[in-house]
This record gives C-alpha cells, sequence and structure tokens, in this order.
C-alpha cells in the first residue's frame, strides 16, 4: 500500500480508539473479569481491522506485515486491550490453509490465540507435538483465557489442538492478559514451517509496532505536560535537563518507528537480510519504549507516581511487550548472528 | 523519461566518461578531482534535481537518488550534490547576479576550496554574538576581526563569513552573510594542532579584508536566516557520514567493521562483548533507517522532524564505536605507530568523535534545537535577546 492508502487505513482506527479506547475504557476493561471488552472487539470488526491479514478469500483484508504494523502502532498508543495481534499472528500462520477459521476471525466472531513452541519458544514451555499429539504446558500466551482457538506454532509447522486447562495468570500488565495452556490432545497440523517461522516473524513486528506506537504518544502526552507545567516561573520544558530528555527519547522513539516500519517490510518482501531486520526491531523497539515509559514519569515528577495517572499503564505495557516474545539481550545476540550468517 | 531510461542514460554516460582513475582528495582546498567533476557538471549529474538552467536536470528526489546509485555503482564521485554541497547549495539559495552563475559552477566542480568562517574566541554555540566588523566602504567591505576553529582555512580560497554589519540592533538582526576571498592582504591564517596530532583547523585574523559588493549573500543584515539554512545543511551532511579509521590498515569498512574486529581480536564468542557490538552497529543501522524514512517523508512533501536527529545520533554512534574498539583490544589500545594499525584507529576515532558532537553545533545545541523547533518547547530565557548588540556584556 502507497503512504496514502495506510493514512485512510489507519485513520479511522485512530478514531475509533479514541472515542472507544479512550484511558478511561483502558481502566475499565484492565479492571474487568476478563480484560476483554467484546462490543469494543465488534467495533474493531466492523471496520475490518480483525480481519486485516485474514486472507480475501476467507472474507478477510488480505494484508500484510507492513500494513498490520502501522494499524499496531496506532492500537499501542491507546494501550488497546484486545486480542488483536493474538488473531493477527494467527491469521498469518493459517494464511492459504482455507482453515474454516479464518472467516470466523475476519468477522471477529471469534477469537485466537497463539503459543509459540517447540524451536520458537521463548517462555520455557514444554509443549512438544509428536505423533500427531501435543503435550505439556504452554506458558505467558497472550489473549489464551478468551480465546475460542489456540494455534500451536512450532518450527515444524503450525497445529490446532484442543488444550486441556487453560489457567490465567496474575500480571503486572493488566492490559494483556496471559494464561499457561496445557496440552495433552490430538494436534492437526495445519501449516508448514515456512508459515510458523513467517507467523513467528509477524508477531514480532506487530508487538514492535505496538511499542513504537505508545513511545510515539507517551512521548506526545509528556512533552506537552512539559509546556504547560510550571515551576521557578518558567514552563519545565525550558529547562535543559527536561529538554534535553526529550531530545533523547525523540530519537529512541523515531529510531524504534523506523525500525518497525523496515522491520514490516522486509517481512513482507522476504528479502534476505529479513532476519536482522526483524531481531533489530524486536529489541531496539522494546528498549525504546522502556527508556520513553521509565524517563516520561520522571519528567512528569509527583504526578505521575499516582494510580490515576496514564504513565505506569505505559510503563506496565512496555515492561510485558520487553518480555513477551524473548527479552532484547536474545534478541541482539540473534542480530549480530544473523549479520554474522550474512557477512 | 522512465526510471529504467534513466538508469540506462546515467549507466551508459559513466561507460564512455569513467576511467576510475581517482586521485586522492585531501578533503580541504581544490578538490584535485576538478576536471572530472565539472565534467560531470556539465553533464548534469551533479546536481539532477535542480534546473536545467543551473547545471540540473529538473529530477524528482527520487531520481535524483537513481543517478546517485549508478555513479556509486560506477565508484564515480560527484554525484548527489544537490544534497550535499553545503556550498553550492548555499550560493545558489542566496547568491545573486554573476557572482551566483560563477562561483555555483566552480563550486560543484570543486574548483575552490571553501571554510567556514563562523566560530570567533567569544562567539562558539552562540554564533550570533559575532564580534566581527563589516564596514561599509566603496565598493564593498572592509572586515576586521578574528574567527577560530576554521577547518581548511589555509587552503580556502573563500570562507562563508558571518559579520556584524549594525550594532545598534539585537544581536540576530545584525549580521551578514559573505563570501571573503582568503587569499589576500588582510587575512592571516594559522594554523592550530587538533588533539588528533593534525592540523585542520586553523585561527583566522582579519584586518581590513575586502569583500565586494556582490559577495553579500541574503538581505543585509539578514545573514541570520542565511546561516540557518547553511547550518542545516551542514548538520545533515554530518548525521549521514563521518571520517572512518586513518590507518588504511585494511579490514572490514562500514557497518560491519566491529563485527571483523572482534573476530579478529578472538573475542566474538564473549556475549558480553556480541551485546556491545550488536548495540553498536543497531545504532548506525537505526539512523540509517531514519535518514531513509525522513528522506521518503521529504519527498512526499512533509516536513520530516528526523532530520534533525542524525548528527546527535552520529555523535553516539562514533563515541560508542570507538569505545567498542576500545573495549576490544584492551591493554592494546595503549599504544600507538604504524606497527600497532588498531590501537591508532581506536584513539584516532575516539578523538576524532568529538568533531561531530562538538563541530557543528554541540550535542548540547542540537538538544536544544531538537527540543525547541521540533518538540516545540519553551527556549531558555535569553538576557541579551532584546538588547542592541553595542551594550550586550562580553567575556
Ligand atoms: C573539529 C572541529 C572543527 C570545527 N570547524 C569549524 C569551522 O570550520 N568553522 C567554524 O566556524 N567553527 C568550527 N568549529 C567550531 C565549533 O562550531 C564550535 O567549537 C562549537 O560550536 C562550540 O563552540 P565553542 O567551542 O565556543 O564552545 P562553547 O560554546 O563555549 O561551549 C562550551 C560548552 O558549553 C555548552 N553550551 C554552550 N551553550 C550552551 C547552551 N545554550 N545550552 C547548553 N549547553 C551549552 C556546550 O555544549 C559545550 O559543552 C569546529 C570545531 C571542531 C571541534
Amino acid at each position: 500500500m502507497q503512504e496514502n492508502e495506510i493514512a485512510a487505513l489507519v485513520e479511522p482506527v485512530a478514531r475509533l480508539l479514541a472515542d472507544r479506547c479512550a484511558e478511561a475504557d483502558v481502566r475499565r476493561i484492565m479492571a474487568s473479569e476478563t480484560g476483554h471488552d467484546a462490543d469494543l472487539w465488534r467495533a474493531l470488526a466492523g471496520l475490518g481491522v480483525t480481519g486485516l491479514t485474514v486472507d480475501e478469500a476467507a472474507g478477510g483484508l488480505g494484508l500484510g506485515a507492513v500494513e498490520l504494523e502501522r494499524v499496531l502502532e496506532v492500537a499501542g498508543a491507546a494501550l488497546l486491550p484486545a486480542p488483536l495481534l493474538s488473531g493477527a499472528v494467527a491469521a498469518a500462520a493459517l494464511a492459504g490453509t482455507g482453515e474454516p477459521l479464518l472467516a470466523a476471525l475476519a468477522a471477529g466472531e471469534r477469537v485466537a490465540a497463539v503459543a509459540f513452541a517447540g524451536a520458537l519458544d521463548w517462555s520455557g514451555g514444554d509443549v512438544r507435538v509428536a505423533g500427531a499429539r501435543a503435550t505439556g504446558t504452554a506458558r505467558f500466551v497472550p489473549d489464551a483465557a478468551v480465546a475460542d482457538a489456540i494455534l500451536l506454532v512450532t518450527g515444524d509447522g503450525v497445529f490446532l489442538s484442543e488444550p486441556a486447562r487453560v489457567v490465567p495468570l496474575p500480571v503486572f500488565d493488566r492490559t494483556r492478559r496471559l494464561a499457561d495452556v496445557a496440552f495433552d490432545a490430538p494436534a492437526r497440523q495445519v501449516a508448514d514451517a515456512a508459515a510458523a517461522a513467517r507467523a513467528r516473524d509477524v508477531a514480532l513486528v506487530a508487538l514492535a509496532g505496538e511499542q513504537a506506537g505508545a513511545a510515539q504518544r507517551l512521548l506526545e502526552m509528556t512533552v506537552d505536560y512539559a509546556r504547560e507545567r510550571h515551576q521557578f516561573g518558567r514552563a519545565i520544558g525550558s529547562f535543559q535537563a527536561v529538554k534535553h530528555m526529550a531530545a533523547d527519547l525523540l530519537l529512541e522513539s523515531e529510531s524504534a518507528t523506523s525500525a518497525a516500519r523496515d522491520a514490516a517490510r522486509q517481512v513482507d518482501e522476504g528479502a534476505p537480510g529479513g532476519e536482522a531486520a526483524v531481531a533489530l526491531a524486536a529489541f531496539a523497539c522494546a528498549d525504546a519504549f522502556v527508556r520513553v515509559a521509565a524517563d516520561s514519569i520522571q519528567m512528569h515528577g509527583g504526578i505521575a507516581f499516582t494510580w490515576e495517572h496514564p504513565a505506569h499503564l505505559y510503563l506496565r505495557r512496555a515492561r510485558s511487550g520487553a518480555q513477551l516474545y524473548g527479552d532484547s539481550d536474545w534478541w541482539r545476540e540473534r542480530y549480530l548472528s544473523a549479520l554474522e550468517e550474512q557477512a | 523519461m522512465t526510471d529504467e531510461q534513466l538508469t540506462a542514460e546515467v549507466e551508459a554516460w559513466l561507460a564512455a566518461h569513467w576511467t576510475g582513475a581517482e586521485p586522492h582528495h585531501e578533503s580541504f582546498g581544490r578538490d584535485p578531482r576538478s576536471v572530472w567533476l565539472a565534467e560531470v557538471r556539465d553533464a548534469g549529474w551533479a546536481v539532477p534535481r535542480w534546473p536545467a538552467a543551473w547545471h540540473g536536470r529538473d529530477l524528482s528526489d527520487a531520481q535524483g537518488r537513481l543517478v546517485e546509485a549508478a555513479f556509486a555503482r560506477a565508484g564515480a564521485p560527484g554525484a548527489g550534490q544537490d544534497r550535499t554541497n553545503l556550498w553550492a547549495n548555499t550560493a545558489l539559495a542566496h547568491a545573486t547576479g554573476e557572482f551566483r552563475r560563477t562561483i555555483v559552477a566552480q563550486l560543484l566542480a570543486g574548483e575552490v576550496g571553501m571554510c567556514l568562517l563562523y566560530s570567533e574566541p567569544g562567539a562558539g554555540s552562540d554564533l550570533a554574538a559575532v564580534r566581527t566588523r563589516a564596514d561599509k566602504v566603496e565598493g564593498g567591505w572592509r572586515v576586521t576581526g578574528q574567527k577560530v576553529w576554521t577547518s581548511g582555512a589555509a587552503v580556502a580560497d573563500y570562507g562563508m563569513l558571518i559579520a556584524r554589519t549594525d550594532w545598534d540592533v539585537p544581536k540576530h538582526r545584525g549580521i551578514s552573510f559573505f563570501f571573503l576571498p582568503m587569499k589576500q592582504d588582510g587575512v592571516t591564517v594559522r594554523p592550530l594542532h587538533q588533539i588528533t596530532g593534525e592540523a585542520h583547523f586553523n585561527e583566522v585574523f582579519i584586518d581590513g579584508a575586502f569583500v565586494p559588493e556582490d559577495h553579500l549573500l541574503g538581505p543585509l543584515n539578514g545573514g541570520w536566516s542565511v546561516l540557518q539554512t547553511a547550518l542545516a545543511y551542514e548538520r545533515s551532511v554530518m548525521g549521514d557520514r563521518a571520517r572512518g579509521p586513518r590507518s588504511g590498515a585494511g579490514g572490514a569498512k562500514g557497518d560491519l567493521a566491529l563485527l571483523a574486529l572482534a573476530r579478529e581480536a578472538g573475542r566474538l564468542d564473549e556475549p558480553v562483548v556480541r551485546q556491545q557490538v550488536a548495540q553498536a552497529i543497531a545504532w548506525r543501522a537505526l539512523n540509517a533507517l531514519n535518514t531513509r524514512r525522513a528522506k521518503a517523508e521529504l519527498a512526499q512533501g512533509s516536513s520530516s522532524a528526523i532530520m534533525s536527529l542524525g548528527k546527535l545520533a552520529m555523535s553516539r554512534i562514533l563515541h560508542e564505536e570507538a569505545r567498542v574498539r576500545t573495549m576490544l583490544l584492551r591493554a592494546g589500545s595503549l599504544l600507538e605507530g604504524p606497527e600497532h594499525p588498531r590501537a591508532e584507529d581506536a584513539n584516532f576515532l575516539a578523538l576524532n568523535a568529538y568533531f561531530t558532537s562538538i563541530g557543528g553545533g554541540t550535542d548540547q545545541i542540537q538538544r536544544n534545537i531538537i527540543g525547541e523547533r521540533v518538540l516545540g518547547l519553551p527556549k531558555e530565557p535569553e538576557v541579551d535577546r532584546t538588547v542592541p548588540f553595542r551594550e550586550v556584556k562580553a567575556g
């Protein structure tokens, strides 16, 4: 898609979220039992967002990582608590399979979660798929408790299996619910290893976009505050100690945005070097968001130490994203390995 | 013309003209490649985005990039000066009349050496405080004052000069911008020894030197805004590239140099080393991605906030790369001399990183600019902003 088409895609989503996923909504959904708002999900489905990466044949928009990443920037900015990332990854994993689940995902009628396992696991789980049977536990699976279907994505391919048990976890970031998922049932392979690898890349790019978007928004909010809050008879943003932090954070958040968008492009193009681009986005975006969130609290002073102020919601989201699919040190290592392989 | 036709035309032209011989180029003074550069200019490849009347071809930014790519593939210099030639861009934008025509042509061919006469002993970060004066005389101005840190002054034909032409207005409003002919009595250049052991920058003593009428750029007393154009070009170039190692001792160049050095040092299997090498490479890669995104945004006609981040980013990259090189060498970095090229490189780069973090506006000034012009944060109170310059305290 061209830049103007992307803008046309993203703009209605941003408007919907401004209206239906304002801070008060985020807090309401956070405090709810499931952390999921079915009405909001239906509204997103109405814009096609739930079917963004679902094949057109199955009623989706059939778009790629580039467009997904941009929508996730907007979602991240609003701290959207919804199974959007999970659903998009599931759709990528099932692309071209004609699975009936795809149409239900696009329509927003069913919710999918994705458990990365085996060679693609970062979480310390022990799921194995052998002899057409899945056994063991996948850890920290996002959105599993509200999902109608859970995909197992391993180094060998994509599998569907009925979970034996889904145990919701007490989480620090209540805008992203996680669960442990135990398997002990037949597993049906629905896609090959290439689809699994692509699903993994899409997950990372989507998460990177979410982090970049959230970092941009939080920095805007912080800069606005620094313009308005006065001490010593002047705006605190006129003090260099504050201004220079803001300038450094802009470099972080813009670099994150560049990295996330470049990784998305490379995933769609299947370019050689894509591995390095995805790894770069994974740690650059995670680190940038954590830094912006942490420094934003400092720049606000006491007000940001209160539960009522949104800064901590961003810090929580930043900290959860930074561990979800492998931590930054792990991805820096993958980045260097990928560069070594290219060299 | 389609992209394919354009690329084919550039390639055909290069095949017919470029012999691959590139004389050594000192980064200052007249360019020894000027015969070749004049050919490139006359063919319209030096500044393809400029109008045809000005050595250009009216190409779009994207097409200009194709020209640069073809030159890069052939290893031929001279293309893309519409993005990178600070001097020519400033002259095209602000010079007038016959002088504009002559100087732009000379600058594109590197036929004249240039320097920047901005900084003074009393005016560094605060350039609007310059005290070098230009007084009106018949046919031009007489200039008197002292400049400092002037890179390349010893081999320059012209200096882009800021000097005070009105002392009775506040400091930003009494400055004019000139092309000062350097080779004349009244201009004395004395080299300064740098921390790198080199002597590229100089003190320049100006005593009644003459600037002809038509060497004024922009309006009289309107030099501050001309300076902003010139500084923006300078900073964007500094954010894009910087001098590499000096030893010429081989080894991998560019982005992956650190990886090669870590391997050579036998330390590529140490996890702590790998993390640091990866992060330094990542910063360079991120800066390149930012630059690419900025250019794409500019090409679409929107302004780009990212463009102003490059110099600050490059400064961090250069300091960090030098630190990682030093870390890799450990005590080996204590040595110098041609027998120890890796140590020479690490130490040179550790020192030369300040070229980017001080020259062209310090990191702190860059952060002020980003904070104020990009993020819209308020300026600091400035006691001297509205006072006639004559009354401003100095020292
Ligand atoms: C290698 C090199 C090449 C150079 N080449 C040229 C050249 O060719 N032509 C030319 O004209 N100049 C040149 N310069 C000069 C350069 O532009 C100045 O050194 C630079 O702008 C800083 O000015 P200063 O040295 O007077 O330091 P000062 O302005 O005195 O700064 C000293 C310290 O105070 C800080 N500071 C000052 N003002 C502020 C502020 N408002 N907010 C926060 N911190 C502040 C600075 O960041 C710095 O840390 C060169 C410098 C170097 C290092």
